[in-house]
């Protein structure tokens, strides 16, 4: 099977069961899609599949030959960071960090529909992603300080 | 450095709740203390997490994330029965699945570890680990394990456990200490006898999970004969000596790293059955072993705050005076754990000269309790606030004035004066914010949509104390590393301690970088727990960058032949007071080539004689659909005294968090058993119900401004734990506000609401 991720081809056989979440995290080394639950129940292993959000644990890998993944290595990185991740840092939106690469993630499929979320828009669509540290208004209030940014332009 | 002219000295340390007296060091130097009025350029400052981006970019190097080379994974086998004994493991075709490397049993282990022990105490308890090249082999492997148990007699609530036979072996009574514990200050009897209004009430609350995000996680790697484990935990030297103890090696050839860890909440204070299952594989194996808790291990076998039923009975005067308060709990810790109980905040919230608890801490055949947030706490001020409330209304009297009456000004546990309570100016500046005196115009008793209002207060022991060591080291182009074997748990504590250090420098701040998390590197500190890693370790951070500066400042007195004191550093530049001299450190460590200019700290021991505690009062305003039985938060507003914030937005996060984790608490978490296996029935965080984002109120969080410079060099206390301890109660009495009904029973799911509502309309 062929699939994109991280907008790179990716040629492989996968075992026929193996959910994307063991593909992405074993077989390419993308650790930042985490496995907090491993079965489709807090969010912390969503990426983008053809730009929707998908919990990758209940994906499999087969099931998305031809289609082209997006993880938060893919987002951006430490020293490209995306408008999105950088207004994580300035909201203090990531206490232990564990659930933000899904948030972000899920983040990123909203403002791709909504370019200007209301506080209760990014909260329905970032209510599929728990975090245990209670970091939820830091990380609404990041969502949001993103899309003014991208609107005006000055994104990275 | 001259030789040191140290001393060893006994202090009180509060961890957990509980005092413990200790034997430690004190420092040759003592630090002036940064006072409220100190003018300080890093500390107090809302730095950005240093390490913010790795988490946001993915990369931070989580335990679970690691894949060392020809590294293998382990998965327990659990017994499905809460007591009994293991007759038969039969592991013949487990063995030949694919990929299959090892299976553990208790034979195959050291005694100490007390892994797979043929008495099976609980559902859930491991009984055999399965070792396989991939983590999807050795979950079906363990699949295939068959295990054979002799069923037992168990006891799964306190009732049974109270009175049948002992829930494991080895146990006389199945109470700790064999009666319930009973502390008394003052005469209760007879001052209840003569009080003007007495109430008991009776309030239950519910067997919660600290669901971190990341699950226990360990990886062993071995070296010849020293071994290296990647672990999460919230204490690295606590798991390094734990497995240096259970698997029989001395201390220096056990390694423990932590470099970044998704949430531990009170359950990852020590190594655990995955640590020694790990450990145990990879010596066998000789290849490094990952062992990680599934979310349903997760959820049954890593702790718990227990539940408990409180009696409490309050009699006070007519003007509000408290004069008795009464406690009698069950608490149920499950097949382990420790006293964690209710109890003490009652001898300490209010002043009252005289109070009783008397708690039955029971095991039962469940998963053991594990400290979770103010353990005790939280479930403790449950009890007291809604009992308080009922004697408010009682009175005629508001709430606040009731508790703004009985205000504890000294440490009544201990009978000394505090450093500092400001719990007065946090009720009135928390008033103030929420609009608690007008709120009669927003408070809502008829229709559909009730409004209603709630207040709660809180204490907590937050000096924190030795030992605690860091060393500050500048390297040769003048940046500064801080060292110290501490870990970050999602706190912000490697941002907090390059602040401390670069305050003391006189550093820029992006020039200073924290190395924590790895026994190997930094000098003790102790488990990030209590809410003291601030209090406890950023004086020490201070002493060793203070030292550092001066051998800084002899270099360049040297090099611009001048006095010493004739030089002053700030934002990472030496200057000649008064002229325009100055040298940056790089250009001064340059200078010195590999002489390497480094401090050493050490926390001094805690001002004897004195009490050191946060305090805070959090108002709740909700509504309550009386149709439905569903309860929205709409406003939390928390003013807290923790002494001086260093980082106040990293300070807002951590009070944010106790907040949520206090709402889950209040309306929507509770472990469900099964009552015949003792099963929780709720392992998922589906069923298992956490706050998510369309739960979260509108959260007003507040720090009195100032310093306590009697608790520490830094005048700092903790904010971690006194987060979560108002907010349920707060909450709670909001609801009965709103309903005009009171509650007894958390979490107040719609059934309960509508529940309460019902019996009072009976
Ligand atoms: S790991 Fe996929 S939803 Fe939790
Ligand atoms: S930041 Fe820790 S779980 Fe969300």
């Amino acid at each position: 099977m062929r699939l994109i991720v991280n907008g790179r081809p990716v040629d492989a056989d996968p075992p026929g069961h193996q959910p994307l979440l063991d593909f992405l995290r074993d077989a390419c080394g993308l650790t930042g899609t985490k496995r907090g639950c491993d079965r489709g129940e807090c969010g912390a292993c969503t990426v983008l599949v053809d730009g929707e959000p998908t919990l990758s644990c209940l994906a499999l890998a087969h099931g998305c030959d031809g289609q082209s993944v997006q993880t938060i290595e893919g987002l951006g990185d430490v020293d490209a960071p995306h408008t999105l991740q950088e207004a994580f840092v300035a909201e203090d939106a990531a206490q232990c960090g564990f659930c933000t690469p899904g948030q972000l993630m899920a983040a990123t499929a909203l403002l791709a529909r909504v370019a200007d979320p209301s506080e209760a828009e990014v909260r329905a669509a970032l209510s599929g992603n728990l975090c245990r540290c209670g970091t939820h208004p830091k990380i609404v209030r990041a969502v949001r300080r993103a899309a003014a940014t991208l609107r005006t332009g000055d994104a990275t | 450095m001259t030789g040191p002219n140290r001393r060893f000295v006994s202090t009180t340390v509060e961890v957990e709740g509980r005092v413990e007296t200790r034997v430690v060091e004190v420092p040759a130097v003592t630090l002036a203390p940064w006072d409220a009025d100190a003018a300080l350029t890093h500390v107090g400052a809302r730095a950005q997490r240093v390490d913010g981006l790795l988490k946001a970019a993915g990369r931070a190097p989580y335990t679970t994330d690691l894949a060392r080379p020809g590294m293998a994974h382990a998965v327990f086998v659990r017994a499905q029965v809460p007591r009994g004994r293991i007759t038969a493991i039969d592991t013949t075709a487990a063995r030949a699945m694919p990929g299959v490397l090892d299976i553990l049993l208790a034979a195959d282990v050291p005694a100490r570890t007390r892994l797979f022990l043929p008495d099976v105490t609980y559902a859930g308890a491991p009984v055999a680990a399965v070792c396989a090249e991939t983590l999807a082999q050795a979950e079906a492997a363990a699949r295939a394990v068959r295990v054979t148990i002799e069923p037992g007699e168990a006891a799964i609530t306190p009732e049974q456990a109270l009175a049948g036979a002992p829930v494991r072996p080895g146990l006389t009574s199945n109470q700790s200490g064999g009666a319930p514990k009973v502390r008394q200050r003052g005469d209760v009897d007879t001052a209840l006898a003569t009080a003007d209004v007495v109430l008991t009430r009776e309030v239950r609350t519910p067997c919660v999970l600290h669901s971190a995000m990341e699950p226990h996680a360990a990886v062993a790697e071995w070296s010849g004969d020293a071994l290296t484990v990647w672990e999460s935990t919230q204490g690295i030297f606590r798991v390094r000596d734990g497995l240096a103890k259970a698997l029989g090696l001395p201390v220096h050839r056990v390694r423990v790293i932590c470099e970044a860890m998704g949430g531990g909440f009170g359950a990852k204070n020590y190594a655990g059955p995955h640590t020694f299952t790990a450990a145990v594989l990879a010596r066998r194996l000789r290849r490094p072993v990952s062992c990680v808790l599934d979310r349903a291990g997760e959820q049954i076998d890593s702790g718990n705050r227990s539940s408990t039923w409180q009696r409490i009975t309050i009699g006070a005067r007519r003007d509000g005076t408290l004069v008795a308060i009464d406690l009698d709990a069950i608490i149920p810790l499950g097949i382990g754990g420790w006293d964690g109980g209710p109890g003490d905040l009652f001898h300490e919230l209010y002043a009252c000269p005289n109070v009783r608890t008397r708690e039955a801490f029971v095991y039962t055949n469940t998963g053991a309790m594990a400290s979770f947030r103010a353990p005790g706490h939280a479930e403790g001020a449950v009890g007291l606030e809604l009992t308080l409330n009922a004697i408010a209304a009682e009175l005629g009297l508001d709430p606040l004035v009731l508790r703004e009456r009985n205000i504890a000004t000294r440490d009544q546990k201990q009978d000394r004066p505090y450093t500092g309570n400001r719990l007065a100016e946090c009720y009135t500046e928390g008033a103030r914010r929420i609009g608690w005196h007008d709120r009669a115009g927003r408070t809502v008793r008829d229709g559909r949509l009730r409004r209603g209002f709630g207040v709660a207060a809180q204490v907590w022991g937050t000096g924190g104390g030795p030992p605690s060591y860091a060393t500050v080291r500048l390297n040769t182009d003048g940046t500064a590393d801080v060292l110290s074997g501490t870990q970050d748990l999602g706190t912000g504590t490697r941002t907090i301690l390059a602040q401390v250090a670069a305050e003391s420098l006189g550093h820029r701040l992006d020039a200073v970088r924290a190395v924590i998390g790895d026994t190997a590197t930094g000098p003790y500190s102790g488990n990030s727990w209590g809410s003291i890693t601030v209090a406890s370790l950023t004086p020490a951070v201070r002493m060793a960058a203070e030292e550092a500066r001066r051998g800084l400042l002899e270099a360049a007195a040297g090099i611009l032949d001048v006095a010493v004191d004739a030089l002053e550093t700030r934002e990472g530049r030496v200057h000649v007071r008064d002229t325009d001299r100055s040298l940056a450190f790089g250009e001064v460590t340059a200078k010195l080539g590999n002489v390497m200019i480094m401090g050493q700290g050490a926390r001094g021991p805690n001002p004897s004689g004195t009490g050191i505690v946060t305090t805070g009062a959090q108002f709740a305003e909700v509504e309550v659909d009386v149709e439905t039985g569903v309860v929205r938060v709409v406003t939390i507003v928390a003013v807290h005294d923790a002494g001086r914030i260093v980082n106040p937005t990293l300070a807002e996060s951590q009070l944010e968090g106790g907040i949520i984790q206090g709402l889950g608490y209040a309306l929507f978490e509770e472990r469900a058993l099964d009552a015949r296996l003792g099963l929780p029935l709720n392992v998922g965080l589906h069923d298992y119900k956490i706050p998510t984002h369309a739960d979260i109120p509108v959260i007003d969080g507040h720090f009195l401004d100032g310093a306590d410079p009697l608790a520490n060099p830094v005048g700092a206390r903790g904010i971690a734990e006194p987060a979560i301890i108002p907010t349920a109660p707060a909450i709670a009495g909001a609801v009965a506000d709103a309903l005009g009904v009171e509650v007894s029973e958390l979490p107040l799911t719609p059934w309960r609401v509508l529940g309460a509502l019902d019996g009072a309309s009976r």
